[in-house]
């Protein structure tokens, strides 16, 4: 891994001799003859076409909901990975540096932190536990970096360390929802919805919302977290998956070859376009297009979705296992997509919940084991980024939907079989990266033990406000007009986290 | 453009309504169409519900002409030059000038209010919070002035004569009516949801049926249930899984067949109503009664690990209200749970009067979902019957209603999440509570009425525990004891139990000299205290007693209902500050808005009373919400096209005299009958133009609000799969019954600790229709998503319709689309000729004449794809899902009959 930045090097290399195919497919429709259409409708290649204003008119939309769109702000990012690490995992092992609590361990938790406070499993008055992992301050910030995650000092300068985040809810579908949605309760449309509502996509041939799901389940909310809400459906995530179509229904049926398929689409199109001449209906026309882009999207998805002809070393250096479901392959697809101008996307990773009733779920072994699977693709993908200069033009964010206590779980007032800590959202550690962030910063304090953030505390809805800002969105002006009332992704709190922008 | 017809009169209320502002030829400024939206476009942002900045609000009467922080009202009716508000409008220090660091008011808008206030700054009501008591019907003589002799046909009932007056002022003419065929076609799928079967077709096209009978014919179909079943369950929030992270499966398809049921069988609308919303309070409620109370019990219920029961209690509850007035009175109650609202005039206190209503449910969210409706099987029914016979015939009646209610539903009991003090033992996490040795627990208030027999349900995988029940704490007297062995899974058993006159703790201890600490020896779910039954001396108690026992714990189907909570189980409702369950304030009762209808002293203060108060006459929202929401579903558009959201923040309506006529014929001469409004509907001479359109229409009217063109919209999702399956001959009548699982791609279902599968449904049930699909929230039917289904966690009103590329791959790809296609090329496989076969298709699938160039494009890709199947790779292929290779004829013709159904005709109702 020490040689990661001559990989790079190595592949870029490389790269840049193959360049043609990426390119053909940013090309969508010139390739394509008789399915031109869509050029009536929309640029081609956006890349290249000049940025439609937010103020187009309706009925461009309605021929493409996704079409671009300019923020109304100057934008400090295009793109986003969300990493999130669902069951929400342990501050006090990975970030947040509590030598206090290691002093404490095995004390009983004092009362005045227990008064008036609920908790998912804890009973009675629980004892406090060290941090199970050691701690090193790292790069030129200095800031703290456990031994659970070697790989991530590396990248430790380029991270903007949020460790005073707190939430209200502690059980893990709400708390999701907040995380995605800004509301506990079911309903709204989640970040990469509302982003993708906002922005359109800024490759026609992939969908605009990617998510990505790793550790064998998908997060505990189900798909509502990266759902469209009251928004049109067509801005909710499309899952993109390791295992069969990479998108539903993508693969032609057998027995019919893409020369076919292209046929087929020729009939269709060709006959609606008589319907339009009879009905004159703006929807015939997007339906038009919809059909070619469904042909494109058939060469493209699989293309992108594809890391088998990865270079090798680029796979290592991941970390990757082509052909099954890793968080590694994930992190190398959400590069590939972000290049392509996929406006948003989201990686879960599940398997973080640490409440020591099991040994995968305990902060000693099990997070340890967690942490391998992430600490050496996440430091690739933001070094991979970087040196292809598109880490200024992403944003990272990397956070489960709560913390941990920093005491020993006590689930049905017994003593548990692992070391565990239970739900907290009093206050745990996210970290963001990429375009727009002050490299290196730390923001927010906690207590000694890491109850409890002391000093610049932040809501789900601060970290909310922050995204759409790098976006080019003010987020209380950035809103829906549903059940009569405009809604807003942070409802009616949030403010933009200054202290970690460049 | 000649006049078409000539429009005479309508009273002055309607002109009102319908002209809005251009009907004043006084001076008089109107509150509500005038004053309104500039207060609420400008001004209430910070003055209105949330924000009250300087102490001064323009949402309520009271609060605009009261005093402010100055302690001066900022209105002074009469007098705008005294008033501090038009003061400040005119301001030129920015500091103080209003809207603050907004653009200053138009001349105009600061002439109205001026107007207003020196007119006496009269506080009307918005059109939506009153009902006229009549609306004319505008009048037409149909002299010498059509532009064209097929507007003449227009007018086919009076629902045409207000689209008439509408288009006659925007100088536009209707369409001719459409073609028979389409006509048909558009009626069937908005009416079944289906095309029209072949017979009632052919009966129609060649004349032997007239469109009436058409109408008719299609309403008596089943199928219409079906259908509308459809809309209604997207409102109810109907799903089988329970939501959250468990999502564990729910049995309620009985509600779903309920209200199939019910809508064919056009139950009347009040009644539906009323069922759905309070069917448990009915005098003696029927099994069908308790059934469709199902409607409230589809609220989401929490199993995931460490979650509080009273918590998501608590947000069912909220859910009810904000459902409840969602469904019946387009209204987003939602808002006041926090705050006044911020625009319309609901009162922050108001909304817990409502809550007050739901909040009195046995419902506590258990993993059980108790309250279940039990559903014996005859047997079982029979050995019911016998202990109810016993109890009437021996006890009292008191008694043989707590037994009537228990068999039926299990209620009401104590659920052991309620238990204080728990020593050697802890609440095991949503099911039951653990006791270990020495332990303890103490359920309070407890107030049963003397009961003397004790029911409790628990499981034990220990022998020799004792259990005890003591009055109030560890040195009271024992009411009731006895030992726990070992169980298989959990069990309900009885035991005598002392009689206790007043309230007290129940306190329960457990002891076991057996086992080692912290080892449990007793789970206990619930705890019910009821009279004995009855005749204890009397031959045949025992038998009687053994046989209550089994049939408690006989299994059987269920269905979660709403019951409501006995007297001395009764919660008090009180309101949360901020919205915020954990902070609780005032204690309120049940109560109604007061901007809506007045309350009726005869009316009971409970879910029985708020349903007839929202099916009253007097109601103004009620009849006008369904009327529009039919409409919208027919139409595309409602008349309020906010369908959502008929208040001071809605689109005004396109037709406010017309809809307000609909909904009092739907109350007064349909008597709620939706069968008949939506024959109203179809019948009318607007639903019956063609739908064809013009640049320069389009131009002038984009979304056909003023109904100058038919409707032409895209199918639901399930109008899409139904649709494929019906003309493709696949499609299964069968009706009701749990949910069923068509194939879908794999790896769709991956729940977090549950270990529900998709299991692919056999025989006919692979091709029910899309209403009967399993549906589960954290992931719904896939194919269904991508046409803009919802995943029913919570009330949906409107699918907002989309155009994406994932739909096209849908119908493209999706096997079950494959299957229709190969189906409906075999039955096109009729002549040797490939033209005929293609004509056959299209027409079949659309039921419209294929045009040259349609057939030109058709046939082109048939003879691609022939060309190709009969090539030497090709042919050695598989083909499709199939295991059977067709031939190549076939194969082409399956190729073209999955073009047929891509087509965007076949995708839309024209």
């Amino acid at each position: 891994m020490d040689n990661l930045e001559g990989l790079i090097q190595e592949y870029l290399q490389r790269e840049a001799q193959s360049k043609t195919r990426r390119h053909f497919i940013k090309n969508c429709a010139q390739g394509m003859g008789g399915l031109a259409l869509s050029s009536i409708f929309m640029g081609c290649d956006p890349l290249e076409s000049p940025k439609k204003k937010a103020s187009m008119t309706f009925s461009e939309r309605d021929l493409n909901p996704l079409a671009t769109l300019a923020p109304p702000f100057s934008p400090k990012v295009k793109s986003v990975i969300y990493l999130h690490m669902a069951g929400a995992p342990s501050q006090l092992e990975m970030f947040d540096h509590k030598p206090e609590l290691l002093k404490l361990d095995g004390q009983d938790c004092p009362q005045s932190l227990l008064e008036g406070k609920k908790f998912a499993f804890i009973k009675g008055t629980p004892k406090l536990l060290g941090p199970q992992a050691e701690f090193k301050q790292e790069g030129e910030s200095g800031n703290w970096v456990s031994n659970f995650m070697p790989h991530f000092k590396k990248v430790v300068d380029d991270v903007a360390f949020l460790k005073a985040v707190h939430t209200d809810q502690f059980n893990h579908g709400p708390a999701q929802l907040f995380m995605h949605t800004g509301s506990a309760r079911l309903g709204r449309p989640s970040i990469g919805a509302w982003a993708t509502y906002g922005l359109g996509s800024e490759n026609q041939n992939l969908p605009g919302f990617v998510v990505l799901t790793s550790g064998g389940n998908t997060p505990d909310a189900g798909k509502s977290v990266w759902g469209s809400g009251f928004l049109p459906s067509v801005y909710q995530g499309v899952q993109c998956r390791s295992k069969g179509d990479p998108v539903l229904y993508l693969e032609d049926p057998d027995g019919v070859s893409r020369n076919l398929k292209k046929s087929t689409i020729d009939a269709i199109n060709k006959i609606n376009k008589e319907e339009y001449a009879k009905y004159a209906d703006p929807e015939i026309l997007a339906r038009i297009n919809q059909y070619e882009m469904a042909y494109r999207m058939q060469i493209a998805v699989p293309e992108v979705m594809n890391i088998n002809d990865e270079p090798e070393n680029i796979k290592q250096m991941y970390g990757v296992k082509p052909g099954e479901e890793s968080f590694a392959n994930n992190c190398l697809l959400a590069r590939k997509l972000v290049e392509d101008g996929v406006r948003f996307v989201q990686l879960f990773d599940w398997g973080w919940d640490t409440h020591g009733n099991i040994r995968e779920g305990s902060v000693d072994l099990g997070l340890r084991n967690k942490c391998r699977e992430i600490d050496r693709p996440i430091t690739a993908l933001i070094l991979d980024l970087k040196q292809r200069g598109l880490l200024d033009d992403t944003l990272i964010v990397w956070g489960g939907e709560f913390g941990r206590t920093p005491m020993q779980e006590n689930r049905g007032n017994k003593k548990m079989a692992y070391k565990g800590r239970d739900h907290h959202g009093d206050a745990f550690t996210m970290w963001m990266a990429g375009g727009g962030i002050k490299k290196g910063a730390s923001h927010g304090k906690t207590d000694d033990i890491g109850f409890s953030g002391i000093e610049g505390r932040v809501s789900v809805h601060d970290v909310h406000a922050t995204i759409l800002h790098l976006l080019g969105f003010n987020h209380e002006q950035f809103t829906y007009q549903f059940q009569g009332r405009p809604f807003r992704l942070t409802d009616v709190e949030g403010e933009v986290i200054k202290e970690i922008l460049a | 453009m000649r006049k078409f017809y000539k429009y005479i009169s309508i009273s002055t209320a309607v002109c009102t309504l319908l002209l809005l502002g251009s009907c004043t030829s006084s001076e008089k400024v109107d509150f509500s169409t005038q004053i309104k939206p500039i207060l609420n476009n400008k001004c209430i942002t910070c003055h209105g519900g949330i924000k009250k900045n300087a102490g001064f609000s323009l949402l309520f009467e009271d609060e605009a002409l009261g005093d402010t922080e100055s302690g001066r009202p900022a209105i002074i009716p009469g007098d705008a030059s005294g008033s501090e508000l038009i003061r400040r409008l005119h301001e030129d220090d920015p500091e103080l000038r209003m809207p603050y660091e907004k653009p200053k008011l138009s001349e105009k808008e600061i002439d109205l209010l001026t107007r207003w206030i020196d007119q006496g700054a009269k506080w009307g009501e918005h059109w939506a919070y009153s009902l006229p008591e009549k609306v004319e019907v505008p009048v037409f003589t149909q002299e010498a002035g059509f532009a064209s002799s097929s507007s003449a046909d227009f007018i086919k009932n009076g629902v045409d004569n207000f689209v008439a007056a509408r288009l006659e002022s925007e100088q536009l003419e209707p369409n001719p009516p459409a073609e028979k065929s389409t006509i048909a076609r558009r009626v069937a799928l908005d009416l079944t949801g289906l095309p029209p079967n072949e017979d009632l077709f052919t009966a129609f096209s060649s004349g032997n049926l007239s469109y009436e009978n058409l109408v008719d014919s299609l309403l008596s179909k089943d199928t219409y249930g079906e259908k509308w079943a459809s809309w209604w369950l997207d409102m109810a929030r109907y799903s089988d899984t329970k939501g959250y992270e468990k999502d564990m499966g729910r049995s309620i398809h009985e509600y779903r067949d309920w209200v199939i049921r019910s809508l064919n069988k056009d139950m009347p609308y009040d009644q539906f109503t009323i069922e759905q919303l309070a069917g448990d309070l009915l005098p003696e409620p029927s099994v069908d009664q308790l059934i469709a109370t199902a409607f409230h019990r589809n609220t989401m219920n929490n199993d995931e690990g460490g979650t509080d029961d009273e918590e998501y209690r608590v947000a069912s509850v909220i859910d009810r209200v904000n459902t409840t007035f969602e469904v019946w009175q387009s209204t987003t109650i939602g808002c006041v749970q926090c705050h006044s609202h911020p625009y319309d005039p609901f009162k922050h206190k108001e909304y817990y009067n409502l809550m007050a209503f739901f909040d009195n449910t046995r419902d506590e969210d258990m993993p059980s979902e108790a309250p279940v409706l039990k559903f014996y099987s005859p047997e079982q029914q029979q050995k019911v019957d016998k202990i109810n016979a016993w109890v009437s015939e021996n006890g009292s009646e008191k008694t043989a209603g707590q037994y009537q209610d228990f068999l039926l539903y299990n209620e009401p009991v104590y659920n052991s999440h309620h238990l204080k003090d728990i020593q050697n033992g802890s609440y095991d996490d949503h099911a039951s509570t653990v006791f270990w040795d020495d332990g303890s627990a103490r359920f309070e208030n407890v107030s049963m009425e003397g009961a003397t027999a004790l029911y409790f349900k628990h499981s034990s995988g220990i022998n020799g525990t004792t259990l005890t029940f003591r009055k109030n704490n560890s040195a009271g007297e024992i009411l009731a004891q006895t030992k726990i062995n070992k169980t298989e899974g959990s069990i309900i058993r009885k035991i005598p139990f002392k009689k206790v006159n007043e309230k007290f703790d129940l306190y329960i201890e457990t002891n076991n000299n057996g086992v080692a600490k912290e080892v449990n020896i007793l789970n206990l779910y619930w705890v019910a205290l009821l009279d004995d039954i009855p005749a204890k001396e009397r031959n045949g108690y025992s038998k009687i007693n053994k046989t209550l026992v089994e049939v408690l714990n006989a299994s059987t189907p269920t269905v979660p209902i709403m019951i409501e909570n006995p007297e001395h189980m009764k919660r008090t409702t009180q309101v949360f500050e901020r919205g915020s369950w954990l902070t609780k304030t005032d204690t309120v009762e049940p109560n109604t808005p007061k901007t809506l209808n007045e309350w009726n002293a005869d009316w009971p203060k409970n879910r029985l009373g708020l349903t007839q108060w929202i099916v009253s006459k007097r109601n103004p929202l009620t009849a006008r919400t369904l009327v529009n929401r039919v409409w919208h579903q027919i139409f595309g558009r409602g008349l309020v096209s906010t369908i959502e959201d008929i208040g001071s923040q809605s689109e005004p309506p396109s037709h406010p005299a017309l809809l307000d006529w609909m909904a009092l014929r739907f109350m007064n001469e349909h008597n709620w009958s939706i069968k008949s409004l939506a024959k109203e509907i179809v019948m009318s001479g607007t639903y019956r133009q063609n739908s064809e359109n013009s640049p320069e229409l389009y131009q002038k009217d984009p979304n056909n609000e003023l109904y100058a063109r038919g409707p032409r919209i895209r199918l639901s999702a399930e109008q899409i799969r139904d649709q494929a399956l019906a003309v493709s001959g696949l499609l299964s009548s069968k009706m009701y019954g749990p949910g069923v699982m068509p194939p879908q791609p794999e790896g769709i279902w991956q729940t977090v600790y549950s270990n529900a599968k998709w299991v692919e449904s056999e025989g006919e049930d692979r091709y029910r229709r899309a209403v009967y699909t399993y549906m589960k929230r954290t992931s719904p039917y896939p194919s269904f998503m991508s046409f803009d289904g919802g995943s029913r966690e919570v009330c949906s009103i409107r699918r907002t319709v989309t155009n994406t590329p994932l739909q096209a791959l849908v119908t493209l790809n999706d096997p079950v689309y494959l299957e229709a296609s190969h189906e409906l090329a075999k039955a096109m496989q009729v002549s040797e000729n490939p033209e005929e076969n293609i004509t056959l298709g299209y027409e079949k699938a659309t039921y419209t004449k294929i045009t040259p160039a349609k057939l030109e494009a058709l046939k082109e890709l048939y003879e691609n794809s022939l060309a190709e199947f009969k090539s030497d790779q090709a042919a050695a292929e598989p083909f499709f899902h199939l295991q059977k290779k067709p031939s190549a004829e076939l194969a082409a013709l399956t190729i073209v009959a999955n073009a047929i159904m891509n087509l965007d005709e076949f995708l839309t109702k024209a």
